[in-house]
């Protein structure tokens, strides 16, 4: 029988997460909902959500080709670049901002029933991932046009959106809390996003950076991760073993530290819902 | 079995740290920190409450708007964790607080049920094999396979009701006994909600309904801003109370 006990604090984070792989059936609802209500009562369906990606990379392509194109490395290519920065950045945001979300306006649910609101962070990232690969088909369609062929490493993407979906977890646990308490941070986060989103190589190559510039752009994570992206799609970038590396660890630490202080936040905020 | 605590509620107190000017924004936030002016007062939902309910037993909590009452369901449906005092609950608890929570018009009735039972803590599996049976008793078999955004409001609550109550829990916590639906409905809802109190499970029971206070509860609570002023047999506890609202 279950038995809760108020005074048995809540902190160890593995029994946290065991609560949340008990809760699986619940996170699969979640998710089918999700996607549910983005895609099938809509006429276009699942095309909806390459919708905003493709034209994105259409108008940054026609702005940018010909500044760019000609810094590329040989043998890689601009648009393929371009489109798997962009669907990545998609991914990015959107399970950062939905996850986050999908906990601070969960008043008519979590102020109600007792569920784990971890468990619906988590089915708002893991069901952008599913987008993503959605988006991978007219990646592929892009690449092959291009005259490239996808690698061997192929099947490695799926480490890379792991770890995505680990790292915009963690952050969209913070942010939640952050939502819950201040009013006006959803403006700040906003800038924020935009700050990021221009301090990561979505549309120019790296190497048109200086060196100072380029060596802060390489202290940003989500240039590992765009970086790792790019080599195992269709090698245009070569990730190095420290782009792996700050990639993976940043996926864990983040998502860890995100747990842990929701975990401790949650208790505080969960009446001002 | 009959003895077996259900609830054990120690000394709980429900504190909101409040602003003397409310502050909800960063900005103000900073501002007035620099100032040095923001100035905290404590307020009580809940003010030293104990009491256990044992299976079987319906404990009553009646009391002004605002005494505390539905703070106090909360923390025993484990929504709200309580800021010091003691809450333990055994066994599967359901709460028929606002029915529904977690309704989307945009999915089916078939799967708002799934959705919601899940909420609830019942399986996915237990789920599956009701859906039939819930969609029946609320009368919509025909309407499953509908968006419930084309449902009437009568018929929303009569599926979040069909399946809040699908399953006997150990606890079962209620806010105001519900009757909902057409006239036919409100008899078969209300009927299920007292079979289901008589079923043998603990009930926490809040209402303003005296009568039913005192007809269906083993032992009562008068709240007043937080804390328990008066704690018996429903009758003493529903005079005590009659008495304070008519001077």
């Amino acid at each position: 029988m279950q038995v809760y006990d108020s005074a048995v604090k809540q902190t160890p984070v593995i029994s946290q997460l065991k609560a949340i792989y008990a809760s699986r059936g619940l996170l699969r609802l979640l998710i089918a909902r999700d996607l549910t209500v983005r895609y099938k009562r809509s006429v276009i369906g699942i095309w909806w959500s390459l919708l905003n990606p493709l034209f994105t990379t259409a108008v940054m392509f026609y702005v940018f080709n010909t500044v760019f194109k000609s810094r590329l490395p040989t043998g890689q290519s601009f648009l393929p670049y371009l489109l798997s920065g962009v669907l990545l950045m998609t991914l990015f945001n959107q399970g950062l901002t939905m996850g986050a979300d999908s906990v601070a306006s969960g008043a008519g649910v979590l102020t109600k029933v007792y569920v784990r609101p971890e468990i619906f962070a988590l089915s708002s990232t893991i069901s952008s991932a599913i987008n993503f690969f959605i988006g991978l088909i007219p990646l592929t369609a892009v690449l092959l046009i291009s005259g490239q062929t996808p690698t061997w490493k192929f099947p490695l993407i799926v480490i890379v959106v792991g770890c995505m979906t680990l790292f915009s977890t963690g952050l969209a646990l913070l942010l939640a809390i952050a939502y819950i308490n201040f009013d006006d941070s959803r403006s700040l986060i906003t800038i924020f996003l935009m700050a990021l989103q221009y301090m990561t190589p979505v549309f120019y190559p790296i190497s048109v950076l200086g060196p100072h510039t380029k060596r802060v752009i390489l202290l940003n994570p989500l240039t590992s991760y765009l970086q790792v992206f790019r080599d195992v799609f269709g090698a245009n970038a070569v990730a190095t073993f420290h782009e792996w590396l700050m990639m993976g660890g940043s996926a864990i630490a983040l998502f860890l530290i995100g747990f842990v202080v929701f975990l401790r936040q949650w208790p505080k905020v969960v009446a001002k819902l | 079995m009959s003895s077996e605590k259900i609830v054990e509620v120690t000394d709980v107190k429900m504190a909101y740290r409040r602003t003397r000017h409310r502050v909800s924004s960063l900005k103000q936030t900073a501002i007035e920190t620099i100032k040095r002016r923001m100035e905290y007062e404590e307020f009580f939902a809940l003010n030293g409450v104990s009491f256990e309910i044992a299976r079987g037993e319906t404990v009553s909590v009646i009391g002004r708007n605002g005494a505390g009452k539905s703070t106090l369901l909360k923390v025993v449906a484990r929504v709200l964790p309580p800021t010091s005092g003691r809450v333990i609950v055994r066994g599967h608890v359901a709460p028929m607080i606002e029915l529904g929570a977690g309704f989307n018009p945009e999915l089916t009735g078939a799967e708002n049920i799934m959705l919601y039972g899940t909420l609830l803590g019942r399986s996915v599996q237990q789920m599956k094999s009701r859906i039939e049976a819930i969609g029946d008793w609320a009368g919509l078999t025909s309407h499953l396979d509908v968006p419930i955004r084309a449902y009437s409001s009568g018929m929303v609550a009569r599926l979040a009701f069909a399946t809040a109550t699908d399953e006997t829990p150990d606890l079962l916590l209620i806010d105001e006994i519900l009757s909902v639906g057409d006239e036919d409905f409100r008899e078969k809802s209300a009927a299920r909600t007292v079979e289901m109190m008589n079923s043998g499970c603990a009930v926490l029971l809040v209402s303003h309904d005296l009568e039913a206070v005192k007809k269906m509860s083993s032992r009562a609570i008068y709240l007043e801003n937080g804390a328990p002023k008066v704690f018996g047999t429903p009758e003493e506890v529903v005079q005590a109370y009659l008495a304070d609202v008519h001077h």
